[in-house]
């Protein structure tokens, strides 16, 4: 269905102009606020090397010293104690576990403690008690890109789901429980829905071939096991969107694992959280040598981790999984190309 | 496997089911089976104690800390209940799937543990063996084993899966 009306609103809005339509979405973005670059357009320039942070999911729950407010803290020291310090991070989403403002705000006083700009993208688990409310008011836009150093950055909220809740007269409590299982079984598959997809395009439309694309989105844009909503269901819509780029790396959160996938022009990586490992779902992995090992239940840092991506000048990326505890095997400790 | 010792392995199984049956058929059987309702019934039973067992694994109140077993094990999965009994290092001795699950109430979740022999162990069991079935038995294996995969709904019969 949404797919069908996707097009027949694009074939709408070509003829139309949806220019005017949705000038308003354009407006300034946080990337002047951040002060990450803002040159409009990184077209056929070379780009200068540079390396930047991941960190995402840390789940955090409104309970004091709670332990994972410690393993959040612990990757943001880590971030800051990189070498070489990474221009910026971002953060995947999934920064709260029930939604709650406290639990954000408890997450954004751990991550203004980093010592680079960081940018920060919701995850289903900071969303579903208020549909974002508190989020946006501490963090702003669900959606932005900025460029860096010739290299266009692209987050998205890819976590939005048709309205399950009305029909079924859930308070706002019980519609944020049923989100925060993985295997919730009335939620159905997520996406980033219409008003996203054209943002999308208009963002990118300018931008010529050769424009280094990074993207990050919660969950990953490839089908790997819809029943956890390791998916994102307008993905193929997105990956029509940045076909026309000679390359485009994607990151996303959301799968708590070292996961790695490459379709067409994309490759994409998934993170590690600072809360918990997930176990594989039960499906073949498209490259089973990029994978993490079995965690120890009584290590708590254990599957676990931050991330270091390097990028170098011909747009080659490595993501670095540092892992808080032996988790990783010796091909992917080595860094996973991106 | 060898070939000819599978023959063999058949030969003799076939054998002693004939005289098995041999045995049936000459005696009163030990038990009726069981009537269509009775046995609906019975799986009926069972499925209220995976669907207690589902809500249990989806509780917060297991622990303290607001973790739930789902938060790490969807569905159930990485539990491995086909593994067990088996050696296990955080347990240090062979242990039993519902000591591991008592050991995972006490430890990620600082709760506390569930009386061995009571209905909500035997619910949580019922969840995570339903929700491995037909995977081989297989004790001690080293694995990290998935549930069945699912396509939709709560993976096991139930009338009322709309809710939690
Ligand atoms: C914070 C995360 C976490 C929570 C919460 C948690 N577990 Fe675990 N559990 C793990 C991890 C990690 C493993 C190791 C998985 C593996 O062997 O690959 C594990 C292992 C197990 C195993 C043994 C698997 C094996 O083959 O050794 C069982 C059974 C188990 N958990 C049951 C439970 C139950 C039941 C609950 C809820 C009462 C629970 N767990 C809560 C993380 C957790
Ligand atoms: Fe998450
Ligand atoms: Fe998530």
């Amino acid at each position: 269905m949404r797919k069908i009306s996707r097009r027949q609103f694009l074939g709408v809005s070509l003829k139309a102009g949806a220019a005017t339509m949705f000038a308003g979405m354009f407006a300034p973005t946080a990337t002047s606020v951040m002060g990450l670059g803002g040159i409009a357009h990184a077209a056929d320039k070379k780009i200068s090397p540079f390396t930047f942070a991941v960190l995402t999911d840390a789940h955090l729950y409104d309970i004091p010293d709670h332990k994972f407010d410690a393993i959040l803290e612990k990757g943001v020291a880590d971030v800051n104690s990189l070498s070489p310090a990474p221009d910026f991070v971002l953060y995947g989403g999934d920064l709260g576990q029930s939604g709650k403002e406290a639990e954000l705000v408890k997450g954004k006083k751990i991550l203004d403690k980093l010592k680079m700009p960081y940018k920060i993208i919701p995850g289903e688990h900071d969303y579903y008690l208020d549909m974002g409310k508190a989020w946006r008011g501490l963090f702003g836009d669900e959606h932005w890109s900025f460029d860096h150093n010739g290299v266009h950055i692209i987050g998205m909220n890819s976590i939005l789901v048709d309205d399950f809740w009305t029909m079924a007269e859930l308070t706002p409590l019980e519609r944020m429980g049923r989100m925060e299982e993985l295997e919730c079984h009335q939620c159905g598959l997520w996406g980033v829905h219409e008003k996203q997809l054209d943002w999308l395009e208009k963002d990118v439309k300018k931008l010529s071939p050769s424009t280094p694309i990074m993207i990050m989105t919660h969950s990953p844009l490839w089908d790997y096991y819809p029943r956890w909503n390791f998916q994102t269901s307008d993905a193929p819509e997105i990956r029509a969107i940045l076909r026309k780029f000679d390359k485009v790396m994607a990151i996303h959160g959301h799968v708590h694992q070292v996961v790695y996938n490459s379709i067409g022009n994309i490759n994409s990586a998934g993170l590690l959280s600072t809360s918990w490992p997930w176990p594989y779902p039960p499906v073949e992995l498209p490259y089973p040598d990029i994978r993490m090992n079995r965690v120890d239940p009584g290590d708590f840092e254990d599957g676990l981790g931050s991330h270091h991506i390097a990028i170098a000048k011909e747009f080659d990326g490595v993501v670095n999984y540092r892992a808080f505890s032996d988790l990783l095997p010796e091909n992917v400790k080595r860094g996973v190309k991106l | 496997m060898n070939n000819r010792r599978f023959k063999t392995l058949t030969t003799a199984v076939v054998a002693v089911c004939t005289l098995a049956t041999m045995f049936v058929v000459s005696n009163v059987q030990a038990k009726k089976p069981f009537s269509g309702a009775e046995a609906e019934d019975q799986v009926n039973m069972l499925m209220a104690a995976v669907k207690r067992g589902d809500d249990l694994w989806h509780n917060p109140k297991l622990g303290t800390n607001g973790l739930a077993c789902g938060n790490c094990h969807p569905d159930g999965s990485a539990s491995n209940p086909h593994t067990w009994p088996k050696y296990q290092t955080n347990l240090g001795k062979v242990g039993t799937l519902r000591e591991m699950i008592n050991w995972c109430i006490s430890v990620p979740m600082l709760g506390k543990p569930l009386a061995p022999d009571s209905d909500d162990m035997i619910a949580m069991e019922a969840y995570a063996m339903y929700t491995h079935r037909g995977v081989a038995i297989a004790p001690a294996k080293d694995e990290q084993h998935g549930a069945v995969p699912v396509v939709s709904g709560p993976g096991y019969p139930n009338a009322d899966s709309g809710n939690r």
